[in-house]
């Protein structure tokens, strides 16, 4: 399962997420991956625009950067959207997780 | 080829993903998975197509060994100086079984028809051995 991001604003549930399509568009609109790590505060904010290509296309700018000013907490946004975005090509090498049968538990006191 | 990953430290994803778009096209991926779908899916569908290389693997493997043992079924008539009335060996009357459930239950069928054939191999000598017929003894020796 990717990694995403979930929130609810206005009523609205948003699902941020990567997709090898939303990268395409995003790199086609002169995004650079080493910008992240480059500039990353000013890189920001049109990653966090990326993230709402794969589920919410059409949702307008204006939209996306009232979110993206009442986001707490940038730091850990940015480290979290990287993350994110490398994922699709990241999945191209890595082997898949196994589960190898353990179990979680906890306790309810 | 890979010249402009020297000139750029930074290769563009759009171009690795275009590279590696073909393979997954071609173990089943559509495009609507690679490019919008879930991006995890592509390391599960390269393991199902291990999977099906390791499974195709088998059953080329088990092709051959049947060639093989159908070729020393015949072997003998083969032979440039084979006896008059030579035969070929039979071939294997049913396929090998690839489970353990299938070759335990090859192997106690095996042992149920050589008991059958135990059994009827004795009761064919004592026949022939004409025995008298048994009569009943009693504790004190007479016979009823």
């Amino acid at each position: 399962m990717a990694k995403q991001i979930i929130f609810e604003y206005k009523g609205k549930e948003y699902t941020l997420e990567f997709t090898r399509k939303s990268i395409e568009i995003m790199e086609r609109q002169g995004f650079v991956a080493s910008d992240i790590t480059d500039k990353p505060m000013t890189t920001l904010p049109t990653l966090f625009a990326g993230a709402f290509l794969a589920h919410h296309r059409y949702v307008k700018k204006e939209v996306i950067d009232e979110i993206f000013s009442k986001i707490k907490n940038k730091q850990e946004l940015i480290s979290k959207l990287a993350e994110m975005y490398n994922e699709p090509i990241l999945a191209l090498v890595e082997e898949p997780e196994e589960d190898e049968g353990n179990i979680e538990w906890e306790a309810s006191f | 080829m890979g010249g402009e990953f020297l000139n750029n430290s930074s290769p563009s994803y759009t171009k690795i993903f275009y590279e590696c778009f073909p393979f997954y096209l071609s173990i089943g991926m559509t495009y609507e998975q690679y490019w919008n779908g879930d991006c995890q899916l592509v390391k599960y569908y390269r393991k199902a197509h291990e999977l099906r290389n390791e499974q195709k693997n088998q059953e080329l493997w088990l092709q051959g060994l049947y060639i093989y043992n159908a070729l020393c079924a015949v072997a003998p008539v083969l032979h440039a100086f084979a006896k008059r009335g030579t035969k070929p060996h039979p071939y294997t009357e049913k396929p090998y079984p690839l489970t353990k459930k299938g070759v335990n239950e090859e192997r106690k069928a095996q042992e149920k028809a050589n008991r059958q054939k135990a059994k009827a191999f004795f009761e064919a000598w004592a026949a022939r051995l004409k025995l008298p017929e048994r009569k009943d003894v009693s504790a004190d020796g007479n016979n009823n």
